[in-house]
């Protein structure tokens, strides 16, 4: 992942590592933020340790981690912020949460093509018509194998057979 | 593609003509079981069901719904259509020990549910390490009494048979030992066994083999009659303890308002199955104890289940 | 000795009867399959075929479930070297070292390294089984609660080890998974924690739903931001089984894989996880080349694979011997012997021999059959990576999305699992390594447990950790791994300053 080229090549400016600056801002985000939902729990004593002790310290040692990462960012050289994509994520992420969705009520035969469909749209390579021939096949074949083969509970089709 | 076609063809008879109580059971039963795979429950649903199925001329599949001492897969169940292709398998704990245990519980398990019957106890023992200095259940109480705070009693979690049932042994006895949680009956037996927690209060299933190596240590049994699996073990009552009677229980319940046509076919198939001589002998060979008699009928699961929830109210809430 | 052939006869003559060899074949073939897709795991698919094995004799049917829990180890690495998914927690060392070799257009060389190194490793573990399973029970006695915190200390140590770069960033991954392990119903007081109401994660986040989320789906995101780099993958396929060369590196690493990988494996609270993480610290600290870990090392897969397999066959020896279950599977396992009238236990040696040896013998038996089935089946995956990626990835999407489900059959699960993909974008973007975090994740829930367990025991003193000499020596090799791990770093980063 060091991709040399993508290394700031000279001094401009404090922060020399804007991407450890970053990653020390979202640890110190995940720290403080699992900290406030785990504040109410009891902490206990040493003899009786409490639900709370654990989450607690760890939010607290990956906030002091993340500072840590930050004054390393400023101190030390290294990479750029990379930009974050829109379409990969929305795309992928939303076919697994529709495929979640809809896989109670409508059932493989129906979620496993919509999902690879939206999925299929992360992709500028892909084609429509390649991608519905594709997604059938590969719903027969799912069907074939987590179903039949190795029967699992998954429902098929509730609105049309039952179950 | 001959099972899809076959599937249609059922589906459309389906909408033909309409299933009724009178019918039941035309398709496979969901047998929801809130515990893991391969636990003591689980085992004497499966064998259970596998009987029940024979006499229903339908397939009853487990699903392993586990979490939450058990109430995780029962919250589900009581939430399931009460067509009586859903029904599960209530415990000790979700039945009984749960309401003192989970104030958010999303259950009562005297109103939501429509029993269905009994199916097997398993009792409890008390078992102490090897090296204990103790030979009789007397024996015991009196080194517990005398070396209260040096004690450990391991349990294998809160609303575990052991958590619950050891909270009323400690009860009994009016101690208040050091308490280890552990994930499990296994890493309970397993420290035990090596000599770092000194006892434990479980279901019969777990120890028998233990005991029986010498292993461990076994005090007595909190049934009314001994055990066949461990025929050298005294009761309670024998030793001295008539109060500490009991025993995991598992019963069949399907979710409330399931017509009382279904519930009586489920409670004749779950009679038949232990009366089979397969299943009984499955369930014995665990140490289980089947009910006999009137106690299968669903009115005195019912009337059970009302007296087990008061008492673990009484046990836990102190 | 002469015991030993005896009873290894008793052994193989009921392994080979022709029901149980088809048996031992089909459970390792199920195992292959399921191993390979990912999400779908040996306890779902033993828990659905256990009404299956009602019909058939106890000792067919532990041969046939004992070859699918086995068999999924095995399949396990084909994924995360082929697809970078590691399907199961022992799978993820794989991704390392094996997926960087597949990029590389040495994926034939990788499956096949593998598959031989687990073949000895199971071969050899099987051995260890037939003639120490009782006197190495003690072993699994000697580890109290402080013991086994220790243990899971030095584990952690490992994670620091596995990271391919600066220290600082793998130690956030560990916390991040210890955090992560901490989600669920608290053991000893029943409340939940960070669940934020969700019902599926009131007993902990699964790692199936984390390991697609962090691997899975954030992999197909990242390949298809980096065109470049995941073609390379598909155009160079070099040869599709290992050299004499290849197979000479690997001699030293799975040896030692397999001693590392067995000896954790007969530990009780699944030790068997630990076996890859300690064996690709080993062999990265021994290795002369240590800067090829992490792009592609040969031992970085023969090793970790080794001891994956070994400890998945040592951590039968508990459940034998004992009766006591050390993972989820083995409770399993249990759960079968005992509907089948068998209840586990010390007794089942003496009571019930074939049973005892035809499984040990059924397990040497089955990985022969392994490497049967999976050796012809490498040319076969290879190719399949010269599938276009626009196709590709929506079958791994959909295969994921059914494998998650079929967990706890939670459609919550599959949504959850999306929340993580997000999760471990973010992290790739900000430069971190999951790897550690799984680790962290892995050992986080028993951490704990153990910690309290041994706290409740001394009555709140932290010189348990010391006084006791199995713990004592645990810490001082976590003290030592830390330095040695720490130090070339340290040098380094004191260069790059300025």
């Amino acid at each position: 992942m060091s991709n040399n080229d993508n290394v700031q090549k000279e001094n401009d400016g404090s922060m020399r590592a804007p991407r450890t600056v970053g990653a020390g801002l979202f640890m110190i985000l995940v720290g403080l933020f699992a900290l406030y939902h785990s504040w109410g729990l009891t902490t206990g004593t040493t003899r009786q340790l409490g639900p709370g002790m654990i989450p607690q310290s760890l939010s607290v040692l990956l906030a002091i981690c993340g500072g840590l990462l930050i004054v390393e960012g400023f101190v030390t050289r290294g990479e750029k912020l990379e930009a974050w994509k829109i379409r990969g994520p929305l795309f992928i992420l939303g076919a697994v949460v529709i495929f979640g969705l809809v896989i109670k009520p409508l059932g493989l035969l129906l979620a496993a093509p919509i999902a690879m469909g939206i999925g299929g749209l992360a992709s500028s390579e892909t084609r429509p018509r390649e991608i519905a021939i594709f997604a059938v096949v590969m719903t027969a074949f799912c069907l074939g194998l987590f179903k039949y083969a190795l029967s699992l509970p998954i429902p098929l089709a509730p609105w049309l057979i039952g179950y | 593609m001959k099972k899809l076609f076959l599937a249609l063809c059922v589906a459309l008879g389906f909408a033909a003509a309409p299933a009724g109580a009178a019918d039941y059971p035309t398709r496979p039963i969901t047998l929801i079981v809130p515990f893991a795979a391969g636990g003591p429950t689980d085992i004497i649903a499966r064998i259970a069901g596998e009987y029940m199925s024979q006499s229903l001329g339908q397939q009853i599949v487990v699903e392993n719904i586990a979490g939450a001492g058990g109430t995780t897969g029962i919250t589900r169940g009581s939430q399931a259509k009460n067509d009586g292709y859903t029904i599960m398998m209530g415990h000790m704990g979700t039945h009984g020990a749960a309401k003192a245990l989970y104030p958010k519980l999303k259950y009562d398990p005297n109103k939501d549910f429509a029993p269905i019957g009994l199916v097997a106890g398993t009792p409890i023992l008390v078992v102490a390490r090897k090296t204990i200095k103790a030979n009789t259940l007397k024996d015991f109480v009196a080194l517990l009494k005398s070396r209260q705070d040096k004690m450990n009693e391991a349990h294998a979690g809160v609303g575990s048979v052991s958590f619950t049932t050891c909270s009323l042994f400690n009860g009994i006895v009016g101690v208040k030992p050091t308490r280890v949680t552990y994930r499990g009956t296994g890493p309970v037996i397993n420290d035990m066994l090596a000599g770092k927690v000194d006892y434990a209060c479980d279901q019969i299933v777990n120890l028998v083999p233990q005991v029986k190596a010498g292993n461990l240590k076994a005090f007595a049994i909190a049934t009314p009659k001994r055990s066949p699996a461990l025929p050298d073990l005294p009761t309670t009552t024998e030793a001295g303890m008539p109060e500490f009677q009991v025993s995991a229980w598992n019963a069949l319940f399907a979710p409330k308002g399931t017509s009382k046509e279904i519930v009586t076919k489920l409670n004749q198939a779950l009679d038949k199955a232990l009366s089979t001589e397969g299943a009984r002998k499955r369930i014995l060979d665990l140490g289980g104890v089947i009910p006999e008699g009137g106690d299968r009928s669903p009115e005195y699961l019912g009337t059970f289940v009302a007296s087990e929830v008061a008492r673990w109210n009484k046990v836990l809430k102190k | 000795m002469m015991e030993l052939v005896d009873n290894l006869g008793t052994g193989f003559s009921t392994a080979l009867s022709l029901q149980n060899l088809g048996l031992c074949f089909l459970g390792v073939l199920i195992g292959t399959v399921i191993g390979v897709l990912p999400g779908v795991g040996p306890i779902a698919t033993i828990a659905m075929l256990l009404p299956l094995t009602f019909k058939l004799d106890p000792t067919g049917a532990l041969i046939m479930l004992a070859g699918i829990y086995y068999g999924a180890q095995y399949g396990g690495s084909t994924s995360a070297i082929l697809v970078n998914i590691p399907g199961e927690a022992t799978a993820v060392v794989t991704t390392l070292d094996g997926h960087q070799m597949a990029r590389q257009g040495r994926a034939g060389i990788a499956l096949g390294v593998a598959a031989l190194g687990s073949f000895f490793a199971g071969s050899v573990a099987t051995l260890v089984i037939a003639a120490l399973a009782v006197p190495l029970t003690k072993l699994a006695l000697l580890f109290g609660p402080a013991d086994y915190f220790s243990l899971m200390v030095l584990g952690l140590a490992f994670a620091i080890v596995l990271a391919r770069g600066p220290l600082l960033p793998a130690f956030c991954m560990i916390v991040v998974g210890l955090l992560l392990s901490t989600v669920g119903t608290d053991l000893e007081t029943g409340e939940e924690r960070l669940t934020f109401g969700m019902p599926n994660v009131v007993d902990g986040i699964d790692f199936a739903v984390l390991a697609m989320g962090i691997f899975g789906f954030a992999e197909i995101l990242r390949n298809l931001e980096n065109p470049e780099v995941r073609d390379v993958a598909r155009t160079a396929i070099g040869r599709m089984l290992p050299t004499r060369e290849d197979v000479r590196r690997c001699v030293k690493p799975v040896l030692r894989g397999t001693f590392v990988g067995g000896l954790l494996g007969i530990l009780p609270g699944n030790g068997a996880v630990l076996g890859p993480f300690a064996s690709y610290t080993l062999e990265k600290k021994l290795s002369k080349r240590p800067q090829e870990f992490g792009s592609g090392a040969i031992e970085g897969v023969a090793g970790p694979e080794s001891a994956n397999n070994a400890g998945a066959q040592t951590s039968f020896i508990p459940l034998l011997t004992l009766g006591i279950p050390p993972n989820a599977v083995m409770a399993l396992m249990v759960g079968a012997m005992t509907i089948h009238g068998i209840i586990p236990g010390p007794q089942v040696m003496t009571k019930s021999p074939e049973l005892f040896w035809g499984m040990i013998a059924s397990m040497w038996i089955g990985n022969a059959l392994l490497l049967i089935i999976n050796m012809p089946l490498i040319p076969l995956w290879v190719r399949m990576l010269r599938v276009p990626y626009h196709l590709m990835f929506p079958a791994i999407l959909i295969f994921c999305c059914i494998g998650i489900y079929s967990v706890n059959n939670s459609p919550n699960d599959v949504i959850l699992t999306a929340f993580f993909g997000f999760f471990g974008y973010a992290l790739y973007k900000f430069g971190f390594e999951p790897a550690p975090l799984l680790l962290g994740f892995v050992l986080g829930k028993l951490m704990e447990e153990k910690l309290r367990q041994a706290m409740v025991l001394s009555r709140g003193s932290f010189t348990t950790f010391i006084e006791n000499p199995v713990s004592a020596g645990l810490l001082f090799l976590t003290v030592v791994v830390v330095i040695v791990a720490v130090l070339p770093s340290i040098r380094k980063s004191r260069d790059e300053v300025l």
